[in-house]
């Protein structure tokens, strides 16, 4: 998948046109953008847009998805082009790996113990160890997915409190609280896993994979893209922990990057651009990549994971979800 | 699955390049997703030739049939190789089913200049004919093929697919 830079972000309000093949974008205040619409892979509407059908139309055309985030930070929903990559043989495969108990419980497993891994990885080695060796042991003996979602969640609780123990007080979780985040931590955390649902939806939208048919979480739960939903949780650590343990580390989230009320709280609008600029910045950092022999950046890796996992249906071979390796 | 009217030029072409690409592209992986050479393949499509208009043959797609009844297909590598043959040779066929009397193909390789022709000999045909029917078994065949050797699949657009552990 070409690097993020294909990625269009739009951080504020804005409007978009169509002249030609092209497309404006249309800010107050601001200069008229042209973009051709062949450099488009995909759109992140973080911002309030407005668009019309002649747009739409182009869009499809070209096989570009619009993702748009709601003002809380959630993902909300998504313009998705007519034509997929789905072809029927995989999806087939697909279904038959996740109707069967065993193998799909098989990687369930592996997804709810790389994503645990990840987060150690990323919030503290030692003081999750005994954590992780517990949840490691609950997933052996997990009969169904809904055990495992419970061993994850109580691994998950340890980690936020961990978490807090790194954070000043103002960025505190005191627990995940979502629609709408209680604070300005979740509030944080709420907006990063909403743009990296939306780019592993990019990601499986390449794969004949079907977005609905989920290993981990109920296919076509509450009629969203549940392969998404599995797909993201060894991927939500690696942006949103991280970045969040950093940022508050180097001390560049401030409080007026976030509005906050008694009972909620959620990005301001220089806090948005703030978090989406540094998000997308870290979508296009790249690592050496081991069997492939070359560098790939971050957002490569949700299409590569996702590649391995059609294998996985297709041929059978190995699905190991992705692992912090560096 | 596909079938005998169905196989076209592409086909041909990973057929020869590597059995299992052709499985692979036949249940929705494509290259266009997982390299950015095919788009530089484009590119070269966009730019050179340009006086002619492509002639679209349902599943196969010709660059440009001349007034002599020769094909002429334009090539993004610079060297030849026995896949663009047997694309050239898969399009006379088709042509020829259609009741155009194909002479042969003509491989243009802009990037070294160089141009190579390949007559439509009744052996050509008989060739041409195997070749649809070998992608058919590739197509029906219930497990993917083997890699090919890692050394093998340099430059291959499906080496993300096949080699990502
Ligand atoms: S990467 Fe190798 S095995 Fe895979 S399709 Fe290409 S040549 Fe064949």
């Amino acid at each position: 998948m070409p690097a993020a830079a294909r990625t269009y972000w739009l951080t504020s309000p804005c409007r978009i046109r169509r002249k030609d093949e092209s497309l404006i974008i249309e800010r107050d205040n601001a200069a008229n953008v042209h973009v051709p619409v062949t450099d488009v892979r995909d759109i992140v509407a973080c911002a309030e847009t407005d668009l019309n059908t002649s747009v739409v139309a182009l869009l499809n055309r070209h096989r570009i998805n619009v993702h748009l985030l709601s003002y809380y930070g959630d993902y909300a929903g998504s313009l998705l082009t007519s034509e997929t990559s789905t072809s029927g043989e995989t999806v087939l495969a697909q279904a038959r790996v996740a109707q069967d108990p065993h193998t799909s419980l098989a990687i369930a497993r592996s997804i709810v113990d790389a994503c645990a891994f990840n987060v150690r990885r990323v919030v503290d080695r030692k003081l999750l160890n005994r954590p992780y060796t517990v949840l490691q042991e609950s997933i052996k003996n997990s009969t169904s997915q809904a055990h495992l979602m419970g061993a994850e969640g109580t691994f998950r609780r340890s980690a936020w409190e961990v978490i807090d123990t790194k954070l000043p007080d103002w960025l505190q979780l005191g627990g995940r609280s979502r629609r709408p985040p209680k604070n300005a931590g979740n509030a944080f955390i709420s907006y990063v896993n909403g743009i990296t649902y939306a780019r592993v939806l990019t990601a499986v939208r390449l794969t004949p994979l079907h977005s609905g048919i989920a290993f981990l979480h109920g296919t076509m739960e509450r009629q969203r893209h549940s392969l998404v939903l599995d797909l993201s949780e060894m991927f939500k650590p690696l942006m949103a922990e991280r970045l969040l343990l950093r940022m508050a580390g180097r001390n560049q989230l401030k409080e007026h990057h976030f509005d906050r009320d008694t009972n909620q709280a959620m990005l301001s609008d220089a806090g948005r651009k703030f978090v989406v600029q540094a998000v997308r910045d870290e979508f296009a950092v790249t690592v050496a990549h081991r069997t492939l022999g070359r560098n790939v950046a971050y957002d490569e890796l949700l299409y590569l994971d996702a590649l391995a996992l059609t294998r996985h249906c297709l041929e059978g071979a190995a699905y190991k979800p992705f692992r912090i390796w560096w | 699955m596909i079938g005998y009217e169905d196989v076209g030029g592409v086909h041909i072409k990973y057929l020869y390049h590597c059995r299992r690409q052709l499985w692979l592209y036949l249940r929705g992986i494509r290259p266009e997703h997982l390299n950015t050479a095919v788009q530089l393949g484009e590119a070269v499509h966009d730019t050179s030739y340009t006086r002619n208009t492509p002639v679209d043959l349902g599943a196969a797609k010709l660059d440009f049939v001349d007034g002599g009844h020769w094909v002429h297909e334009v090539k993004s590598s610079g060297r030849p190789s026995p896949a663009d043959e047997a694309q050239g040779r898969h399009y006379c066929q088709r042509l020829h089913r259609v009741g155009i009397d194909a002479q042969g193909a003509v491989l243009h390789y802009p990037k070294t200049r160089r141009t190579q022709r390949f007559p439509y000999t009744p052996e050509a045909a008989r060739q041409a004919d195997e070749d649809i029917r070998d992608a058919l078994t590739v197509a029906r065949a219930p497990a993917s093929p083997d890699r090919l050797a890692r050394s093998a699949c340099r430059g291959c657009s499906y080496t993300d697919y096949c080699w990502t552990e």
